[in-house]
């Protein structure tokens, strides 16, 4: 595992981790004031489908669970729909947060977050995002597919096959280079310079 | 009313999206918005917007300089109004330029990565959804002005997807133009073409997003339950605002189908596609509606 930035509780109810979330994670000063009333995880579209809804989520990491937290699927399953946020009485930014843990989770190296569906799609759309200045669906796409080795990025591919041949045949899907900006020279610039300032505020 | 509109000049953010799987909705809103007192001014040189995924591999401060080298772009070209059609697209430009001139520590960060080519951006332009700016500048009483061909006797479910309205439709900075919870924007924009919107109680529901293009078999129930009211209610077509809707809730239903044991074939198009239609323009060059997976000749047997 790669080096941590945020501490791990020796026990239960230890503050530590919970203290580092309210000052490190966006949106995490508000956390702090959840009085866990659920209307949360009441308004998740996917809510049955996470390990955890938002609501003990938070709880548990007032309980010190840093490590069921951020091995958790609600980190990947949550589909950014803001129906927490904008209902969340005490005007908690849950999706922020929930993203936020997903970027700690794979910053952190726990194997269920770096081998998540959202961790491989998020390096194939990062990688051609930064590239080219522009996101070439179908290379992020592809690139996504093979990620899980050949034969299921086969697998993948072939299931997917009519809808990507009736995009090609709309127009939708373009044959040929990848759309990207003129400067690219200029956007690497300001990403390589960015990328030292991530890493500089991350190791603070 | 007066009809007569004087155009507005906006700098304009199609996104990624626009270049290859909502090709449909730039090309019928560079139709249209003309037509409705808009100019749009391509931002020079745009790139990504980080997406929903770009935080988890590139981290705060990458995602946050693709859009701010947007927005010094679109402020370099002395535009006002940073305006975007796209729900993702909305959802981090706004979100950065907000933190841009709330966070300090933001606005440092930016700055110097944008310094590293010479660049620089203060916060202030306006980011705005491009349905807030034809619902608000332009209202319905300028696009009925313009319907030639009224769509009657369509049915059309308004389907508006999360991040259209959510989280910032509601704050000041959003526009304060809609609810979260019964926005009838998109109704009105139905209505307004002479179309009829049907009762719809999933307007608002979630299709998944990048999660259903990365993980289908997570998120094609919500799809399917967005598909089924819209049949349930006698809808022809599904409208919807959003690029990433408007594909997996397109692109999906062959799959939702030989799943469920539905038979769902309902064509997914956008406001923008109906609008020209119904101000009578070309409906393949103007309202792209031969770009479907699923063939729109209900509303092509309309063309005038
Ligand atoms: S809705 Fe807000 S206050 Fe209620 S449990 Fe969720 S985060 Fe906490
Ligand atoms: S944003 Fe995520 S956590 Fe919040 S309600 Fe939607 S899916 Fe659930």
């Amino acid at each position: 595992m790669s080096q941590a930035a945020s501490p791990t509780p020796k026990q239960k109810y230890d503050l530590n981790f919970a203290r580092w979330v309210y000052e490190n994670v966006d949106g995490g000063d508000r956390m702090a004031l959840c009085m866990q009333c659920g209307t949360c995880s009441g308004s998740c579209p996917i809510g049955t489908q996470m390990d955890y809804g938002p609501r003990k989520l938070f709880m548990m990491i007032r309980a010190g669970l840093k490590e069921k937290v951020l091995t958790s699927n609600t980190l990947w399953n949550c589909v950014s729909c803001y129906n927490c946020v904008v209902r969340c009485p005490r005007k908690v930014p849950v999706t922020y947060i929930l993203h936020d843990l997903a970027t700690l989770a794979v910053r952190e190296g726990y194997a269920e977050a770096t081998h998540s569906d959202n961790a491989l799609f998020a390096k194939a759309f990062w990688w051609s995002a930064t590239k080219y200045g522009r996101t070439d669906e179908r290379l992020v796409t592809a690139k996504y597919y093979f990620a899980f080795g050949m034969s299921e990025g086969y697998k993948r591919g072939m299931a997917n096959m009519k809808i990507a041949l009736g995009m090609v045949r709309t127009k939708r899907m373009h044959i040929g280079m990848p759309h990207k900006v003129k400067e690219t020279s200029e956007l690497h610039k300001i990403l390589a310079k960015a990328a030292e300032i991530e890493a500089r505020n991350n190791n603070k | 009313m007066t009809t007569k509109i004087s155009t507005k000049i906006i700098s304009y953010y199609p996104g990624c999206s626009s270049q290859a799987s909502g090709a449909h909705l730039d090309t019928s809103l560079k139709a249209v918005m003309p037509k409705l007192g808009v100019e749009l001014k391509e931002v020079r040189d745009w790139n990504c917007c980080g997406a929903s995924v770009g935080h988890i591999a590139g981290g705060h401060v990458p995602v946050a300089a693709l859009s701010g080298r947007n927005l010094a772009n679109a402020k370099e070209d002395g535009t006002t109004d940073f305006v975007t059609p796209c729900a993702a697209c909305y959802l981090n430009s706004h979100y950065t330029n907000e933190k841009i001139i709330n966070d300090e520590h933001v606005r440092n960060d930016v700055n110097e990565a944008l310094g590293a080519v010479g660049k620089s951006y203060d916060g202030s332009m306006k980011v705005r959804h491009i349905c807030e700016v034809i619902a608000k500048d332009v209202g319905m009483d300028a696009v009925k002005a313009q319907v030639k061909n009224p769509l009657g006797g369509i049915k059309v479910a308004g389907y508006i997807g999360c991040q259209t309205v959510r989280p910032f439709a509601k704050t000041e900075r959003g526009g304060n133009w809609e609810t979260y919870d019964e926005p009838h924007f998109l109704d009105d924009f139905i209505s307004a073409t002479g179309a009829t919107a049907v009762p719809y109680k999933k307007k608002t529901s979630c299709c998944g997003g990048s999660v259903s293009v990365m993980s289908p078999d997570k998120t094609l129930h919500l799809i399917r339950d967005i598909v089924q009211e819209a049949a349930d209610n006698g809808a022809d077509v599904i409208a919807t605002p959003c690029p990433l809707c408007q594909t997996n809730v397109e692109m999906y239903q062959g799959m939702i189908n030989e799943k469920f044991g539905t038979h769902f074939n309902i064509p997914v198009v956008f406001y923008s596609q109906l609008f020209a239609l119904s101000f009578g323009m070309d409906p393949n060059k103007d309202a792209a509606l031969h770009q479907h997976l699923i063939p729109t000749d209900v509303l092509k047997a309309r063309a005038k």
